[in-house]
């Protein structure tokens, strides 16, 4: 076999690697300071050097047998890195192991079927219809090759390694994988099977649009509800993937470019956030939200990071976020109009618009929390400073390419990464050069009529209340507790409750299995006489069967 | 060519000068290496070798053969048992009458070794009984009451199986009027499908059936796996099954019965399936590491006799390339929990922990054969099962590959369990200090099978595929064989 078959670099793989190429260096440049004086170092930059080297492998091959080997070793390493976590990383490992790697066999089927009904294994040779009548198991084949692809990006069901994972692995590999390549890969992989390999039904459209639409509402409640900033963001990282299955789901040119732009976004903004955290962490030695507050004072620059990366998540405008949501929401419309299902077209829609101000409901906590608000100790934050560069600087890098991919948002990352892929996109309605321009000049005005308000003296004192000073440590507030209300509304109080019992995990639910386990085990009741009634029913079925 | 007979010779002989001689046991070692190196020179002979004793003509005398399959049977085999004694070595120090142990295990080769180069059914039933009863002493060598019941469990049903298997030979004689197979080979081929043949068919399903832990007929397996010492379990686990039952089974199929489809390969593809769940979803409930590690034993037992139920050129590559990789896993699985079990007292999953900061070398050679078992890319086991259920789903078994698939994820499933609550995680408190250190025969042993674990994920080696290619080969040249035997 020719080695030039086994890869094959076309505009749809050529940004990603470039994209993995750029955040491997940040994740490593990051992990110089923060993974210091931890121990296994040696494994720890060698597992990360074989993802870099597999991830940019299982994109760029042509092969399907090779892309299974590459991903499949992906999930070994990810396994690897989750372990090297603190206190309870090994039951996190696991359960994002069994879930990933569970997917990884489901894949292998898949592409055995694939080989089954194309005869080839070189992914630019297959192109298999679903639309026809006959088409079970290319849809099969779809649907388990696409099972691999909702699991490593996070999507429904296949999400809950997730916030398991962002709470106990180190950051860095957090920011590394699953908020940035992880996604990359998912991703990719779902948009090169549906956009070459296989001719989509309406019906599968249909259902990666609902699949989409569930994640995005169901992830995002979730996220609002959390007291830990890791977990928090991890569920954004599953909600966030919503929006990519949805643009996908349109089957529309400007859907799937926004579904395509919002990748690239997301692991850009994702990885700001959760290096960020990681400064936290760093400094103040927790992410629960409760314990945190006031920090932006001290830690400026991971502050504005986190702040434009939240603009960006929430679909604020000029930022990235905005223009790729905005795509996606221009695709979804787009089939409104072309005679779809209407209703279930619009429910995608109201989800993914409620699902962006939800975001941004959960995003005011977390800014407040963290960096504004007053931390529960007030003394602890007298002694914390900014990180080292090493650490502030790709996080505010990252920012800055949200900053920069939103306001050129035609002119770079649309022109050079997107267009190639699709061609030329109608995107109507949002001029980013004169908006950012406008929203410059009120942003301006603002702060000009503040300074101009705030010329009156004042004194600062400690609150007080009757003449008695107020104890602030007792009084602080979190930013969190008002999010608890959410848990109390009728309805959300039952759902919220099974969620957190893991009604809605498949890893939760998978362990019923060991009911029949047990079954089987009191089968075997180490009785002999049972044991040779089995050999001698076995026997029996042969001879019957072989008669 | 006389260097097969040496094969069983060798350790046949050992055996007893270590019975006379009594403290030979590091000679035995050095005999079982010499003849891993003997290996090589049939390796290099290409075609069928085959060897008259005593230079009788082929129906009358008797008579061993080499061909692909069994050098690739015989590689494995004693490559296993040369690294298995190197670790008991050391690991049986702590046993007395050692001499017995060797003894024993050197009975227990020379029977294996004489199942695969025999070219004569009666013979193969003799060594497989001698394999077998070293086994069942062997199994019983730690006398407690757990391991004398293990091994009282599996001499009965041992034995009715090999009752079956000599009732089946006894009536192939009454049909053929020979015993030689490659005879019978030529005899059975121009009338396959006659009742006796299904007849006889049956009884060795049942009886090889059972010696391969195959479900309904594997219940002796668990208890005899986890109660017997850590080196042979790992001969037990990684080639004893596979040469007394899948070898067997195989050989008598596809060469001697020469069919390839129909009703048995549906049977044996469907005992192959049940194993699989069966073993997966008990494995998954054990808390005991060797039990564990015995139980999926039943359930990769299962996806060889699948492969080979399914018949294709591309399914029994790969369980053939399975039974590779699970003989280098598994006895390294194996002797990795014999090493546990010396470090820490313990085998329980859950009284262990954070075993990866006093014991890495383990952690490390566990995960290279947990991850090669449950089919994780660049180990072996994963071209093995890409290759089974590609052929599977070739072949238009969907429904079997997807369980097939299915009890991949839970291999994986319990795999995990055991690296995550064993190796890594929170160090127990209790073992900060009283661990045992690591010898180094142990620690050589499972760094070699470490290796091979690695090595056979780079199916493109050309001496892997060539290997492969002609145990392949001879099992599907069918009644060929017969030809090709009687020819010399």
């Amino acid at each position: 076999m020719n080695f030039f078959q086994l890869f094959k670099l076309d505009s749809l793989n050529g940004f990603v690697v470039l994209a993995i190429g750029f955040f491997t260096v940040l994740a490593l440049v990051y992990s110089s300071k923060f993974m210091q004086a931890k121990r296994g170092l040696v494994q720890y930059y060698l597992y990360m050097v074989i993802t870099a080297i597999c991830a940019i492998g299982a994109v760029l091959t042509n092969n399907l047998v090779l892309l299974l080997f590459f991903w499949g070793i992906l999930g070994l390493t990810l396994y690897l890195l989750v372990n090297l976590g603190g206190e309870g990383a090994n039951l996190a490992a696991k359960k994002t192991f069994v879930i990933v790697g569970g997917t990884d066999a489901l894949m292998l089927l898949g592409i055995s079927i694939l080989y089954f009904l194309s005869g080839s294994i070189q992914m630019d040779e297959i192109n298999i219809s679903l639309t026809g009548n006959s088409s079970g198991l290319g849809l099969a084949a779809y649907l388990l090759i696409a099972a691999a692809c909702f699991a490593k990006a996070g999507a429904m069901p296949f999400h809950s390694w997730i916030p398991d994972c962002a709470d106990k692995a180190p950051l860095p590999v957090v920011a590394y994988l699953p908020a940035a390549v992880d996604k990359l890969l998912g991703i990719y992989l779902l948009a090169r099977i549906s956009l070459y390999l296989f001719v989509l039904s309406p019906a599968v459209n249909m259902f990666l649009m609902i699949a989409g639409a569930v994640t995005i509402i169901a992830a995002v409640m979730m996220a609002l509800i959390q007291h830990n900033m890791k977990r928090l963001l991890g569920y954004h990282a599953v909600s966030q993937v919503g929006y990519m299955l949805l643009g996908i789901g349109t089957g529309t040119a400007v859907g799937i470019a926004g579904a395509i732009f919002h990748m690239l976004n997301n692991s850009i903004y994702k990885q700001c956030f959760f290096l960020a955290a990681g400064n936290v962490e760093q400094k103040t030695g927790t992410t629960e939200l409760n314990k945190l507050g006031g920090l932006a004072k001290t830690m400026p620059i991971t502050y504005i990071s986190c702040l434009f990366a939240s603009f960006s998540i929430c679909g604020i405008p000029p930022f990235n976020g905005f223009v790729s949501k905005w795509m996606i929401y221009q695709g979804v419309i787009e089939r409104l109009s072309s005679g779809f299902n209407g209703l279930i077209v619009a429910f995608c829609l109201v989800a993914a618009m409620f699902g962006s101000s939800l975001t941004l409901a959960s995003f005011m906590k977390l800014i407040h929390a963290v960096f504004l608000g007053q931390r529960m100790n007030q003394q602890e934050n007298k002694e914390i400073s900014e990180v080292k560069w090493q650490m502030w600087m790709p996080p505010a890098i990252l920012a800055l390419i949200c900053v920069v991919f939103g306001v050129f948002a035609n002119q770079i990352p649309l022109r050079y990464f997107i267009q190639p892929i699709l061609g030329n996109i109608v995107f109507s309605g949002w001029y980013a050069g004169v908006t950012t321009l406008i929203i410059m000049i009120a942003l301006f005005s603002g702060v000009v009529i503040f300074y101009l308000n705030t010329k009156t003296v004042y004194r600062k004192d400690q609150a007080f209340v009757g003449g008695e000073a107020l104890d602030s440590d007792a009084h602080a507030v979190t930013g969190t507790e008002f999010y608890n209300t959410v848990k109390d509304i009728g309805l959300m109080r039952m759902v919220y409750k099974k969620a957190e019992a893991g009604v809605f995990d498949i890893y939760e639910q998978g362990k019923k299995i060991f009911r029949v386990s047990d079954f089987l085990r009191f089968l075997h009741n180490g009785i002999m006489p049972t044991y040779l009634i089995w050999m001698l029913l076995g026997m029996l079925g042969l001879f019957f069967f072989l008669r | 060519m006389k260097l097969l007979i040496f094969f069983s010779l060798i350790p046949l002989f050992t055996a007893f000068l270590i019975v006379l001689l009594g403290r030979l046991r590091n000679q035995a070692v050095l005999l079982v290496t010499a003849m891993s190196v003997y290996l090589m020179k049939i390796v290099n002979a290409s075609g069928v070798v085959i060897y008259k004793i005593s230079g009788w003509s082929i129906p009358l005398g008797v008579c061993l053969v080499a061909d692909g399959l069994t050098v690739f049977m015989l590689c494995i085999v004693n490559l296993v048992a040369l690294l298995v004694i190197i670790y008991s070595c050391q690991y049986m120090r702590g046993f007395t009458d050692k001499w017995k142990f060797y003894s024993l295990f050197m009975l227990m080769l020379a029977g294996m070794n004489g199942i695969i180069i025999s070219g004569d059914l009666f013979n193969l039933y003799i060594f497989l009984e001698v394999a077998s009863i070293a086994a069942y002493a062997l199994v019983a060598f730690g006398i407690e009451p757990e391991d004398l019941e293990a091994s009282f469990k599996y001499a009965i049903m041992g034995a009715i199986a090999s009752v079956f298997i000599l009732l089946g030979i006894a009536l192939l004689y009454s049909y053929t009027s020979t015993l030689n197979m490659a005879d019978i080979a030529l005899i059975v081929s121009g009338n396959p499908g006659s009742v006796l043949v299904s007849f006889v068919s049956v009884l060795f399903l049942a009886g090889f059936g059972l010696k391969a832990a195959l479900v309904p007929f594997h219940a002796w397996l668990p208890d005899a796996h986890s109660s017997a010492p850590s080196p042979v379990s790992a001969m037990l686990s990684g080639v004893f099954v596979k040469t007394l039952g899948l070898y067997a089974l195989s050989r008598v199929f596809f060469n001697l019965f020469s069919i390839s489809s129909g009703k048995v390969f549906f049977a044996l593809m469907f005992f192959g399936v049940l194993s699989m769940v069966v073993g997966a979803l008990l494995a998954m409930a054990q808390t005991d590491i060797k039990r564990m590690l015995a139980y999926s034993t039943i359930s990769q037992v299962g996806y060889i006799a699948f492969a080979f139920g399914v018949g294709t050129p591309l399914a029994i590559a790969g369980g053939l390339f399975h039974i590779l990789n699970h003989a280098a896993s598994k006895s390294l699985l194996f002797l990795n929990a014999g090493a546990i079990e010396h470090a820490t007292g313990t085998r329980d999953i859950n009284k262990l922990g954070g075993l990866n900061q006093k014991i890495p070398l383990v952690g490390f050679t566990s995960l290279f054969g947990s991850m090669s078992i449950s089919g994780v890319p660049p180990f072996g086991g994963f071209w093995s099962k890409l290759m089974i259920i590609t052929a599977a789903v070739q072949a238009g078994h969907i429904v079997f590959s997807i369980v097939a698939i299915l009890v991949s994820v839970l291999t994986l499933v319990y795999y995990l369990k055991f690296q995550s609550f064993v190796f890594f995680g929170k160090l127990r408190s209790g073992m900060k200090e009283d661990l045992k250190s690591l010898h180094f025969g142990m620690k050589f042993s499972m760094v070699v099978l470490a290796v091979i674990c690695l090595l056979t994920g780079m199916v493109f080696l050309p001496q892997l595929k060539l290997a492969l290619d002609s145990a392949v080969n001879a099992l599907l040249v069918g009644n060929g064989y017969g030809a090709a035997v009687i020819i010399q």
